[in-house]
């Protein structure tokens, strides 16, 4: 043991002993002072000092380690310190670049916050499930059941430390790794275990590559624009398609139609109408939205909801108006600036008939009028920028799959279907707003009809989701010409294009560990491996479960499947919150398995926050920036937790 | 009851598939096989790991699925136990984790004693200050932590990761030992107080020998947590006579040797965790418990 940095350490450790009986022992005089200046007798004095001596370590330990440390960083997190060099006051600089994710580092953090998301949305439903499920096997009294309990915790154990997780980094080697191995025995046993084993790899790739494209946003990822807005289409189209129609499904459209259109209008508000060359059909297209909202709500007979749209409209148009003129140098014929200012005035004028006087049969008219003139307006504007050259085929050729079909490695067509570099996704949002339009519409008159039309958007918004989800997997199959054809080199698949060389789509195996797709799925694996501790956790509450409630359902004939359903998970919903939480929570300060099982090609996939914290603060030393993200992540953690306390109130079962 | 009385509308053809029943001991032996396989998953890791650390390197870079080594290979554990790397990050382990063991216990015990035993004006206060301390996670305050222990000059030492732990750290293991002192009769330490006995006295030869289970906890919970231990030592510990185990562990995969040495690494890693799996198997019983007490991970 004779080492110098131990002996030193033993030192130091006396004088810190020295120091906590110090310091709890003036802590226990100060509190025997107050409670002295509030008036009490001798004996309170003399309980306070000790009680005060013996928390001592404790409060002395809070002001140095946790009050001190918290104010300390606060300060930090506005300033750019870096250990070492002077500090500067930066006010929300840090927290700008964290939250907007720029730059390199602001951009790996907003990544370990996808990534977490990713283990809320995938990995700690799977882990409660498994912890569940071990729980519910180990709630019954029979012979070995203290065995198997231990057994089924080890690995929580295990999974703490940097060893087991080496093994499973060897155990996961691509090519004659154990666990692919063996996977390949179980699949080569039957034919069709190797069908089900097939298709899990298909489909877990296909998710991961899906989901990395949403993650990151920058790469030459296009077909995974299209999914999001097609799925929020199915999402908010579907209720009103099927079942019967009724007066409530009416304002639901009218509701889609408002509050998308709000979005997207911010949204192009943002690019800057006026300010950068949009096409003026947009504005065009505005005025149709606002004026097709006043009839529908003049229909619905709502006069209060008329005249707030009719404000907003006109706001947001005189906002254009001079953002537009200032754009122009407040010329109003300079360069493009008087098509701009028609289009608007134009938008605004059917906006200004409701002021005056009462809305009437005319009023409707009018309004119906200028749909149509503003209708004809766009429609010959769209014509010749977006129909010609074949669009409007290629749209039927995308939605048939037969671009897919013939031509398997080029997306081109997708370039050509949807224009717009940023802004095409507007189309799809746009369409939904215009199908929730005409169902309104067609209400009364035309049920028939609004049925069809209803089933082919949402087959129209289905064929869209299948075959972008279809493109994204052709693309990261062929990512290497894909990225060279749009310039942009592509990290995320690169390590996985080498192994799909190696391993073609029929006889394809996991890639664990080696690329961006397999990474996350072999951590989910891991923490389901580990998932004891909440299996501790539901068999304690498996076991509060009272068994009349049982007999009585056994009593009325109910199934096991109706008793889990009605009453464990009512029973433990408490439980379930508490883990759901803590998984969360645990997946933000991943530290262990990114270190020992990331490796360079995978680390962006694999980035927590918690590594975030630890790449940035004590490997580059940025203080400044890493105590802002430990400031992001508290807040989060603290609202999860906060959550937690409140949701376990009403989680519970009305007893 | 909402939920049982939702249940009496159950139709009767819906009730437990008759089948189920007349499985009788066929049932039990399906129960008994899930429950071997799930224990084959959580055990595989490990046996793995043991039966490489017997094989040679060719064998251990083999595709093979054998666990059990053509040859053992005790070798592998020989070499290593020579290596002074080893011996000196082993007992650097020992070490650490010795120190925090002993200084947070006492602490712990000292603190969970003022707030359980002692009764005094602010203890509801203290009390409730540290429960809060329990929402805040550990990344807020390890920044400003660094800073300190670097300003203190502490950054090349043990200091660091040892002596915060005599500060009673870790509000969950206070709140464990202090609900376990609360289920003591007053009747004890005030007999001792009666006799003359100070609250030093009460706390040292009265309760701490009434303590043994939960001290006993919360000493598993502090030694398989700093055993494991890998974000601080790896922040703090950068010199190489400071390794501790985790960081020896981990930084063996990392050299360039090919093919990868694995039979040596699953040899440091079978004695690495060799410790923390006896504590685990003498002591689980403990583990159980605490966990369903505070639900913390440990």
């Amino acid at each position: 043991m004779a080492n110098q940095y131990r002996l030193e350490n033993i030192f130091w450790a006396l004088g810190t002993v020295a120091f906590i009986a110090i310091t709890s022992y003036l802590i226990g005089l100060v509190a025997k002072f107050l409670v002295k200046l509030r008036g009490f007798s001798e004996t309170e004095q003399r309980k306070a000092f000790w009680g005060a001596l013996f928390a001592g370590p404790w409060i002395s330990g809070f002001f140095i380690f946790v009050a001190g440390p918290t104010l300390v960083s606060l300060y930090y997190s506005f300033t750019d310190y870096k250990l070492g060099k002077p500090i500067e006051w930066i006010g929300l600089e840090n927290y700008r670049v964290l939250l907007k994710g720029e730059g390199t580092y602001g951009g790996r953090f907003k990544g370990a916050m996808f990534n977490s998301f990713y283990y809320a949305a995938i990995g700690v439903p799977l882990q409660i499930v498994t912890s569940l499920g071990m729980a519910m096997l180990l709630n019954r009294e029979v012979k070995g059941i203290r065995l198997f309990r231990t057994i089924f915790y080890l690995p929580v154990i295990l999974a703490g430390g940097p060893a087991v997780l080496l093994a499973w980094r060897y155990m996961f080697a691509t090519n004659g790794g154990f666990v692919n191995v063996s996977l390949q025995r179980f699949a080569d046993s039957f034919f069709l275990f190797d069908y089900i084993y097939r298709s899990v790899v298909y489909v877990v790739e296909s998710l991961n590559g899906f989901y990395i494209g949403m993650a990151v946003r920058d790469d030459p990822i296009g077909p995974l624009k299209y999914t999001f807005p097609a799925l929020l289409g199915l999402f908010l189209i579907g209720p009103l398609a099927f079942g019967e129609w009724e007066e409530s499904k009416r304002n639901r459209a009218l509701r889609i139609i408002e509050i998308l259109g709000a979005i997207l209008v911010g949204v192009l508000f943002s690019k800057g109408l006026a300010a950068n060359p949009i096409n003026p059909v947009w504005t065009y297209a505005f005025g149709l939205m606002a004026v097709g909202i006043m009839i529908l709500n003049a229909r619905a007979e709502k006069w209060s909801a008329i005249r707030t749209t009719q404000i907003i409209a006109l706001v947001f148009i005189a906002a254009s108006l001079v953002m537009t003129l200032k754009a122009a140098d407040f010329n109003p014929t300079k360069g493009d600036a008087p098509k701009y200012l028609i289009a608007l005035i134009v938008a605004a004028l059917p906006l200004m008939v409701p002021f005056f006087g009462t809305w009437t049969a005319f009023t409707t008219k009018l309004m119906l009028a200028a749909v149509g003139i503003l209708g004809v307006i766009i429609f010959v504007l769209l014509i010749p920028g977006q129909l010609d050259g074949g669009r409007l085929e290629l749209i039927f050729r995308y939605l048939t799959f037969q671009s897919a079909i013939e031509q398997p490695n080029n997306m081109d067509y997708l370039e050509e279907v949807f224009p717009f570099e940023t802004i095409s996704t507007m189309w799809f949002y746009g369409s939904i707003i215009l199908v929730a339009a005409i169902a309104a519409l067609l209400h009364e008159r035309y049920p028939k009809q609004r049925k069809v039309f209803l089933y082919a958007a949402f087959i129209f918004f289905a064929l869209i989701a299948l075959n972008s989800f279809l493109d994204t997997r052709r693309y990261f199959q062929d990512f290497a010409n894909i990225a060279e054809a749009n310039g942009k080199p592509n990290y995320h698949f690169a390590r996985f294009h080498e192994f799909a060389d190696e391993y073609p789509e029929n006889r394809r195996v996991p890639f664990w560990l080696t690329n961006d797709i397999w990474s996350k799925p072999s951590l989910v694996l891991i923490t389901m491996w580990s998932s004891g501790a909440g299996m501790l956790i539901f068999l304690a509450a498996l076991k509060g479960v009272p068994r009349s409630l049982y007999e009585a359902a056994e009593v009325d004939g109910a199934s096991g499947v109706q008793k889990f359903f009605k009453i464990t998970l009512p029973m433990i919903s408490p439980a379930l919150f508490y883990n759901i939480v803590i998984g969360v929570i645990a997946s933000l300060q991943t530290f262990e398995m990114v270190f020992i099982i990331g490796t360079t090609e995978t680390e962006s996939s694999l980035m927590s926050a918690a590594f975030f914290l630890y790449q940035r603060t004590f490997q580059q030393l940025e203080i400044g920036q890493g105590s802002a993200a430990s400031w992001i992540l508290v807040v989060i953690i603290v609202g999860l937790t906060a959550m937690q306390f409140r949701f376990s109130k009403w989680v519970h079962y009305e007893a | 009851m909402a939920n049982v009385l939702t249940l009496k509308t159950v139709k009767l053809d819906q009730v437990t598939p008759r089948w189920w029943h007349r499985l009788g001991g066929i049932r039990t032996a399906i129960f008994y096989v899930v429950m071997v396989a799930i224990s084959a998953f959580s055990l595989f890791p490990l046996v793995w790991m043991a039966g490489t650390s017997l094989k040679t390197a060719e064998e251990a870079n083999r595709s093979q699925l054998n666990i059990i080594p053509e040859e053992a290979q005790w070798d592998n554990y020989t070499h290593l136990i020579e290596d002074s790397n080893f011996q000196r990050a082993y007992l650097n382990s020992v070490f650490v984790t010795t120190m925090v063991l002993i200084g947070t216990t006492v602490s712990v015990s000292l603190v969970a004693f003022a707030f359980s035993r002692l009764e005094w004006k602010g203890r509801n206060v203290v009390f409730a200050l540290m429960l809060g301390t329990l929402m805040i996670p550990d990344q807020m305050t390890m920044v400003p932590q660094y800073v300190l222990f670097f300003k203190l000059g502490w950054l090349r030492s043990f200091n660091p990761i040892t002596l915060p732990g005599f500060f009673a750290g870790g509000a969950a293991l206070i709140f464990l030992l202090r609900q376990f002192m609360m289920t003591i009769p007053k009747e004890i330490d005030e007999a001792a107080m009666m006799d003359g006995a100070n609250p030093i006295q009460t706390w040292w030869y009265i309760i701490m020998p009434l303590c043994r289970p939960a001290i006993a906890t919360i000493s598993i919970f502090l030694f398989v947590g700093n055993w494991n231990s890998l974000f601080r030592p790896i922040v703090y510990l950068k010199q190489a006579e400071l390794t501790t185990m985790p960081i020896y562990v981990s930084l063996l995969n990392n050299n360039q040797e090919s093919p990868i040495p694995w039979q040596n690494i699953m040899a440091a890693s079978v004695l690495f965790v060799l410790p923390v799996l006896v504590t685990f198997i003498l002591s689980q019983r403990f583990f159980v418990e605490g966990i369903t007490l505070t639900g913390s991970k440990g």
